[in-house]
């Protein structure tokens, strides 16, 4: 009997611990979509517990960071280069750390800790003259020089900062969840203003003249010049999550009923309106070589002309929550959930190559 | 089906309830503990079923006619059974009155911690599955985000309190003893040596504090908030009933020099 009942009190226990630990993230399955970047030569994706480095030539992994998977670790940023040559990217597991990594290597030059009550990272940081400006989950963005130290006390914004920040002249645009975006003198950064939008802000500024236009969960695209005035220059029909994109005078946004958006600035008038039934759109727009792209949530990527006119439509798979983005002559874009974690398309819309994360 | 029937409702009632708080710091925390008072309200007739049914149980062991069938039966387990059955039919118990409401206790535990987490959005895949769990009446827009603050905690995250560079899990240790004052005066002294059911609440009473202080050290520490609370009017329902075994908190405590019957 008492081996009995041990026994049934154990199988609670590790059904209650399976249960709720199926719910918290596992070690190495991302529990979150994946960000990504690229430059000339190679594509850096986030995806888990760890960060590779892809071959833009034929989508081969060039190494991968760490290179054992570390449970602590949950990569979900999109990693970013720096000036000087540096690869910065943040985790948002139980380790909070904050890693500089040799693109060319995968090697860690540096990892700032970040523990105790810090945050982790889901925004990418901003490297600018030789200082990082880190948005944190925590609220605080915390200013540091280019090895991993804090150069400067740490500024309270507030909420969840989930994207990085936009400069623009003097001043540092800090979207955070909150429903304000920040406004930082780059001299002193302490002395910042707020203005409030009305929801959460998940995303990045777009810089513009003398501010920038940014969209929200109030389903509305605002431009907030530096002063900190504001006004709506667009309403959607839904959440918009992405940044607007912005060409010459036309401002492109697309909301979470799949609806793509072309404003004219100069009159503030909707060009087109183009709508993909039943779909959502998460990431933001790309614009490139005159075409429009967008991620579509059930897993396809599409091209678009400047007059809103399908050019093509290619099925990717899984589902696709991160814009795609334009490296060499390709597009890169990063399913959830599918096959492969990263694909790349030439502008005709024929796949290049997939890369999947070896098990 | 699980994100239809517990999931959604359960995560709509939570913020439903936060928004009539006014969304504000530590309201969360509090639409929490009022969520664990008003299930705690729904499920009240079954735990005092499961009170009673423990109760009776537990008295059954120490009733001589039932000792005498274990003795006589002890290598008839056929028979044994059905005059177990009998008696259970004659007093009218029912042997699982008490393991229903712990059953119900499960999807319950499960159930809000995925929409407590849900509801706090700690990645942007949680913020958007929260946008479309929402039910049309929310008022999406002002409350998203949640505040997570409650106290000194991150609903979010495991709970400690950094005391001269050590984090103690503050909550963890509060959710063992709340669970072990609750097991303890709910278990009824037994007189019987062989007592099977009292041996297993024993034991139960050493490793469910255990087991939940573990959930509150590695887990987010709004299900802590949920234990704690749901404990505390464990222990006040259970006081109420004037049954409530005090002197079992004792060590050595919980044994009766004499029986009954």
């Amino acid at each position: 009997m008492k081996t009995k009942s041990l026994m049934w009190i154990a199988l609670f226990a590790l059904l209650m611990a399976t249960l709720l630990s199926a719910c918290a993230g596992g070690s190495q399955t991302s529990t979150n979509w994946h960000g990504f970047s690229a430059d000339a030569e190679r594509a850096y994706l986030s995806n888990g517990s760890f960060v590779f480095a892809i071959d833009l030539k034929n989508g081969a992994q060039i190494w991968q960071y760490p290179p054992e998977a570390d449970s602590k670790l949950m990569f979900y940023a999109a990693p970013v280069l720096t000036e000087d040559g540096q690869l910065l990217v943040g985790s948002a597991g139980s380790n909070h750390a904050l890693f500089s990594l040799d693109p060319a290597s995968g090697k860690e030059n540096w990892a700032a800790p970040f523990a105790k009550n810090k945050g982790g990272w889901i925004a990418s940081p901003l490297s600018l003259n030789g200082v990082i400006y880190a948005p944190n989950t925590d609220g605080f963005l915390y200013i540091l020089d280019a090895q991993g130290n804090e150069s400067a006390p740490a500024v309270e914004l507030g909420g969840a900062l989930w994207s990085a920040p936009t400069v623009n002249g003097d001043n540092l645009y800090v979207s955070s969840l909150d429903h304000h975006l920040h406004i930082l003198n780059l001299a002193n950064p302490a002395d910042f203003q707020k203005v409030d939008l009305g929801g959460a802000l998940p995303s990045s500024a777009t810089p513009a003249q003398d501010g920038v236009y940014v969209s929200s969960f109030s389903s509305k695209v605002t431009r907030v010049t530096a002063d900190g005035s504001m006004r709506t220059v667009a309403e959607a029909k839904n959440w918009i999550w992405g940044a607007p994109i912005l060409d010459d005078e036309t401002l492109y946004y697309a909301d979470l009923s799949g609806n793509i958006v072309s404003l004219n600035l100069k009159d503030e008038q909707v060009n087109w309106n183009t709508a993909q039934s039943g779909d959502s759109i998460i990431g933001s727009l790309l614009f490139q070589n005159g075409q429009i792209y967008a991620a579509l949530e059930s897993g396809s990527l599409i091209a678009l002309d400047k007059d809103g006119k399908l050019v093509w439509e290619k099925t990717v798979g899984g589902k696709i929550y991160t814009a795609p983005i334009a490296a060499n002559d390709l597009i890169l874009v990063a399913p959830y959930q599918a096959d492969f974690a990263l694909a790349a398309y030439d502008a005709l819309g024929k796949q290049a190559w997939t890369f999947t994360p070896k098990k | 089906m699980w994100e239809l029937i517990i999931i959604q409702p359960m995560t709509n009632l939570l913020l439903w309830i936060y928004d009539a708080l006014g969304h504000g710091p530590h309201m969360f925390g509090l639409a929490i503990i009022l969520f664990t008072v008003l299930i705690r309200a729904i499920t009240w007739p079954l735990n005092a079923s499961q009170v009673k049914g423990a109760q009776a149980m537990q008295e059954l062991q120490n009733d001589k006619e039932w000792q005498d069938i274990q003795k006589k039966y002890a290598k008839d387990r056929e028979k044994l059974a059905q005059e177990q059955m009998r008696i259970y039919k004659e007093r009218n118990i029912n042997p699982f009155a008490s393991c229903l409401p712990t059953l119900i206790q499960f999807p319950i535990i499960i159930g809000l911690y995925q929409s407590i987490i849900r509801a706090l959005s700690v990645a942007p895949l949680d913020m958007l599955k929260l946008a479309r769990t929402m039910y049309s009446f929310q008022n999406a827009q002002n409350i998203i985000p949640l505040n997570s603050k409650f106290l000194w905690m991150d609903l979010g995250r495991p709970e400690s309190i950094q005391i001269l560079g050590f984090a103690l899990p503050t909550l963890a240790v509060v959710v063992a003893l709340t669970t072990y004052v609750q097991s303890k005066l709910t278990m009824p002294a037994s007189t019987n040596p062989n007592d099977q059911s009292a041996m297993m609440s024993s034991q139960m009473s050493i490793m469910m504090p255990l087991m939940l202080g573990w959930f509150a050290l590695n887990f987010a520490s709004g299900i802590a908030v949920y234990f704690i609370t749901s404990n505390l009017l464990g222990i006040i329902q259970y006081a109420a009933t004037g049954r409530a075994n005090w002197s079992g908190l004792l060590p050595g405590g919980g044994k009766k020099t004499s029986g009954k019957k």
